[in-house]
């Protein structure tokens, strides 16, 4: 049952329209091109964000910087939701705009495999600081900061992270000798 | 400005925002539209309930009797969500000082959220509006210690909340409520964890108050792991953020909190530094109370690890400014501590006339007639020569359990 109807009273549609229009193209090219969500979902991520304002709206003091923020993290959810394994488009889409997450998947699907494999070998500090990098494409200086470390640090330690994993997967030959 | 696609820069340049969407295109044009039509309409409709509802939350509380609180969830002007809104900000208000009604309003906030219509919203607001209810009645059931309870209802929120990639703010109100329960459990790992989760996710979102929350407890759960370099690392780090937002009551407590750490890793003279930062920031702001108690833990914790003569200054300087705040109990119980400091130096004259000025301003104050029989029966055993610290020790848990037992009925 639809809600009921409401009397009209003294609210801005003209606002709340702008805002979604402004919007809901950045927060889609965001989720597009820097997380590389299916664009048929990212739309759908975009606006849940929107809506999801509304309700907090009294509580944001930068819209822009709320928006943003949440359409990356809504777009890492959704990848950890999906674990990269997300259904197909139709063909007929498919074919216009190919979903980057399955373009050559045969390619890169061993890959993959064995990145699963090496990171179950690491110890729960380093799949986090992995998974953290990798997975859900937080940047040095955003790990630095969750780290409460320096970006320089970070940076040697995502290298010490890949090192582990290397040797993890190929402790014979191909990890780096002591 | 150097411009670029970087995510942080996009949130704040309008003219990148726009190169960076010139080439979207709607996926398909006519859910696009309806897409916008059910943001305006749910806009709309929000606002509209904002208006009407003025305080109609306060006359329904005010004019029903507490007991029969339950009964508002079938009241029609009260089953949307401004009305929502304003229950929890009445739990909010009355949280601290009357907890067991702010339970009794969250409860009602819980049923009536849960029982709403799923036509009544889009799925993404009635998912947050009955995770907010239920983070409500989490973090009362945390303040009334009920802990396991507690954690079932901020699990019940998170329910509300998983399926909507979307709410990552949200998820992470609700579970932070979960992790400062988890470590009032002492379940420190489990809590670090997701503290440390939530302090990310409100970095994403740029919310600065709740970073320092989520930081702060998270802090606290390494501290109490006796992960001290930790803690202090991340203490240290969040004051230049509380600076930024000039956020000075949170200073005052990172302060606090860096005093017991330093102290804990041994360096006496910053923990010194940052006792006296957070007193003179506790002052600024006009909290008598916590100058007093930040003066006390700072005492407690110096003679804990061995540093007597500063501890007893501090001791002395919280007796002064809890007697200064009117808060009598309290100035009592520095008060013995300071006595049971005495005691164990062999000093019984100081303890004696310390022990006698308690007696005296506990009479004034009136206070508790069997707090006052306990401290009278500890002179008593000074005079004999028959009292060890841990006399003084028993004496001092009795006084705390009274004062606790008062401020309980008073709730």
């Amino acid at each position: 049952m639809p809600p009921p109807a409401l009397p009209r009273c003294d609210i801005d549609e003209e606002l709340f329209t702008k805002l979604y229009k402004e919007n809901m193209d950045v927060l889609v090219a965001v989720a597009v091109r820097k997380f590389q969500v299916p664009h048929v979902d990212a739309e759908g991520l975009a606006h849940d964000v929107l809506l999801s304002y509304l309700k907090r709206k009294d509580d944001i003091r930068e819209l822009h910087k709320w928006l943003i923020g949440a359409i990356c993290n809504a777009s890492r959810y959704y990848w950890r939701q999906h674990g990269r394994n997300i259904e197909q488009l139709d063909p007929e889409r498919e074919a216009i705009r190919p979903d980057p997450a399955s373009t050559n998947i045969l390619e890169t699907l061993p890959a993959r495999i064995a990145a699963g494999e090496a990171l179950a070998g690491l110890s729960p500090r380093y799949q986090h600081i992995l998974r953290l990098r990798y997975y859900e494409g937080y940047s040095i200086s955003e790990i630095a900061e969750h780290l409460g470390v320096t970006a320089k640090y970070t940076q040697k330690l995502v290298a010490k992270c890949l090192r582990r994993a290397e040797e993890v997967f190929n402790p014979k030959g191909g990890g780096k000798k002591k | 400005m150097n411009h670029s696609d970087d995510v942080a820069h996009l949130a704040e340049c309008s003219t990148c925002r726009q190169r960076f969407a010139d080439n979207v295109v709607a996926f398909d044009p006519a859910a696009r539209r309806a897409r916008e039509a059910e943001f305006t309409s749910t806009a709309e409709r929000l606002e509209h309930e904002r208006d009407g509802a003025a305080d109609v939350v306060a006359r329904h509380l005010r004019d029903t009797p507490v007991d029969e609180w339950p009964r508002l969830a079938e009241v029609p002007e009260l089953r949307n969500n401004a009305a929502l809104e304003q229950l929890s900000e009445e739990v909010r208000r009355r949280l601290h000082r009357q907890p067991r009604e702010a339970l009794a309003i969250a409860n009602l906030s819980a049923s009536i959220a849960e029982s709403i219509p799923s036509s009544q919203y889009a799925p993404v607001i009635l998912a947050q509006l009955r995770a907010n209810a239920w983070k409500d009645r989490a973090n009362t059931l945390r303040y009334l210690a009920r802990y396991d309870e507690a954690i079932e209802a901020a699990e019940r929120g998170e329910e509300c909340l998983a399926e909507f990639a979307s709410l990552g703010h949200d998820r992470a109100i609700v579970r932070m409520v979960k992790g400062t329960t988890l470590a009032l459990l002492e379940r420190f790992d489990e809590a670090h964890a997701i503290l440390s989760e939530c302090r990310r996710v409100f970095n994403d979102y740029q919310d600065r108050r709740r970073y320092l929350q989520a930081g702060s407890a998270e802090a606290g759960a390494l501290y109490e792991a006796n992960r001290m370099t930790e803690a202090r690392q991340l203490w240290s780090n969040l004051l230049p953020v509380a600076i930024a937002e000039a956020d000075v009551d949170c200073q005052a407590r990172l302060h606090n909190n860096l005093g017991y750490c330093e102290t804990h890793l041994k360096d006496y003279v910053s923990a010194n530094i940052h006792f006296s930062e957070a007193v003179a920031l506790f002052t600024d702001l006009g909290f008598t109370t916590e100058v007093a108690r930040t003066e006390r833990g700072a005492g407690l914790v110096l003679i804990a690890r061995g540093q007597i003569t500063n501890g007893v200054a501090r001791l002395n300087e919280a007796r002064a400014a809890f007697k200064a705040a009117g808060v009598i109990d309290e100035a009592g119980l520095c008060s013995l501590r300071i006595v049971e400091v005495l005691i164990g130096r062999g000093e019984e004259a100081q303890a004696r006339i310390l022990t006698q000025s308690v007696i005296d301003e506990f009479i004034t104050a009136g206070l508790d007639e069997r707090a006052i029989n306990a401290v009278v029966r500890l002179r008593d055993a000074i005079d004999v020569d028959d009292v060890t610290t841990e006399t003084v020790r028993t004496v001092h848990a009795f006084v705390d359990s009274i004062r606790q037992e008062s401020r309980d009925v008073a709730n």
